[in-house]
């Protein structure tokens, strides 16, 4: 027993530094830079991901023995879809504004590398409970890179933090002024280069 | 059983499962959509003629406590007669009005035009001399995020306040996007009638100065009224149509 619960700790832990699916597997990227211009958007898209890409492996795992190998993807992409439709609904009804600044973005994690990929290399070979944690596992790690990243956007970039303001009126009376690179999309990419760097050289 | 029979039973099974649980989620929660929705598009109409801030922090019970205060809605006619509530002529275009006490401070144009990939819809609110720019706002477009989906930037926005639609002889010309800063693009005696265009966004700019041209066209009958001072009151005609 105590062995299958490390193995369940280990199934939950990795992803998040070790195994991230952003900075060490590299998937995910494009909806990264999108989203996360602002703290408030990238943790919407964090949660979303990460129950999306939890409730996908469970289900598919716990269908694994009886889909047919011959259309599994597509039964995958159908669960996927489908629940990101549902997440999507509902972030519409209840976060309304929070679904304007997403537009597109929720729609799609149907195409995001990580739930598929976590569906067709872990959930079809383990068992539900198992599988359950590595989506969990893998959404929070892909929503901590993407807090992380959006934490020092809305900083610099606005001055902001969770649209607070933060930075005192008096550093800009100063002269501090807001980077505006920030804002755009490549200065996603430059931090989540560091990020890959920093992790990277760590691990030698 | 033959694997392909197995494949397609699956199949059919998942797909009937999917579009019942998809189809329940749409109906249950439609009702709080078009809440939404609506309560968008009113503060959209309201942030128009400043009502209400941009990125300011309104409840739905604000919203339409200002909307039910300030903001009458009345219908013309391609004329620019007020059309009677209740009556139908078949044509009649909706305008909405902002007062305080019973004098109209502006007027409210729906603006629902094609963009690049899809329609943009918003508001222009022009002030009761019928010629300047009140505000401009946009609640629902698919322009390109980082480019055409500047339009709904307050930076481009607010661009709009203070410009003209007419010219310099009060002549109709509309407003357009210029294709770059106004200020250098045009020269100086057209600079009222255009706004900084978007960067990066020129086809945006080309199908948005069309569109109000035609939406402003369309509504010049009612704008020549209230550049000769006619319209400074509620039109008792529409009267009853605050009253829903």
């Amino acid at each position: 027993m105590a062995g299958s619960s490390t193995k369940a700790m280990k199934t939950l832990s990795d992803p998040l530094v070790e195994n991230n699916p952003i900075s060490i597997q590299m998937l995910g990227i494009c909806s990264a830079l999108a989203v996360t211009v602002q703290l408030k958007t990238a943790l919407v898209m964090g949660i979303s991901l990460t129950l999306v890409v939890a409730f996908s492996s469970l289900i598919i795992s716990s269908m694994r023995t009886i889909i047919p190998r011959n259309i599994r993807i597509i039964v995958e992409l159908t669960v996927i879809a489908s629940l990101v439709i549902l997440a999507d609904e509902l972030i519409r009804a209840f976060l309304f504004d929070i679904s304007k600044q997403l537009s597109v973005f929720v729609g799609l994690i149907i195409t995001n590398c990580i739930v598929m990929g976590r569906a067709e290399t872990f959930a079809l070979n383990n068992p539900p409970h198992l599988a359950f944690l590595d989506g969990l596992g893998n959404g929070l790690g892909y929503g901590a890179v993407l807090l992380s990243v959006a934490f020092i956007r809305e900083l610099l970039g606005a001055g902001k933090l969770f649209g607070i303001q933060v930075v005192p009126e008096a550093v800009y009376a100063a002269g501090y002024e807001n980077m505006g690179f920030m804002l755009l999309a490549p200065a996603a990419f430059i931090i989540i280069g560091f990020m890959v760097w920093i992790q990277k050289s760590l691990r030698q | 059983m033959s694997d392909t029979m197995r494949s397609l039973i699956f199949s059919a099974v998942l797909c009937l499962v999917c579009s019942l649980l998809l189809t329940a989620a749409a109906t249950g929660l439609k009702g709080y959509q078009q809440e939404n929705v609506e309560l968008d598009r009113r503060r959209n109409l309201l942030k128009s003629v400043n009502l209400v801030a941009a990125g300011g922090d309104y409840s739905a019970e604000d919203i339409r406590r200002l909307y039910d205060a300030n903001i009458a809605e009345i219908a013309v006619d391609r004329s620019g007669r007020v059309v009677p509530a209740g009556e139908d002529t078949g044509v009649s275009l909706p305008v909405y009005l902002y007062q305080t006490g019973d004098a109209i401070q502006a007027y409210i144009i729906p603006i629902n035009t094609r963009g690049l990939w899809g329609k943009i819809k918003g508001y222009m609110a022009l002030e009761s001399d019928g010629a300047t720019i009140a505000g401009f706002t946009v609640y629902q477009h698919s322009e390109t995020p980082g480019l055409g989906g500047e339009i709904e930037q307050r930076w481009f926005q607010e661009n709009f306040v203070g410009k003209k639609i007419v010219g310099r002889y009060g002549d109709f010309v509309s407003v357009s996007v210029a294709k770059g800063v106004a200020d250098t693009a045009v020269p100086e005696e057209k600079q009222m009638n255009y706004v900084d265009g978007i960067s990066g966004a020129t086809l945006t700019g080309r199908f948005l100065t069309a569109g109000l041209k035609d939406i402003l066209e369309t509504y010049e009958p009612i704008s020549v009224q209230f550049r000769g001072q006619r319209m400074l009151r509620m039109p008792q005609a529409a009267e009853k149509k605050t009253q829903p």
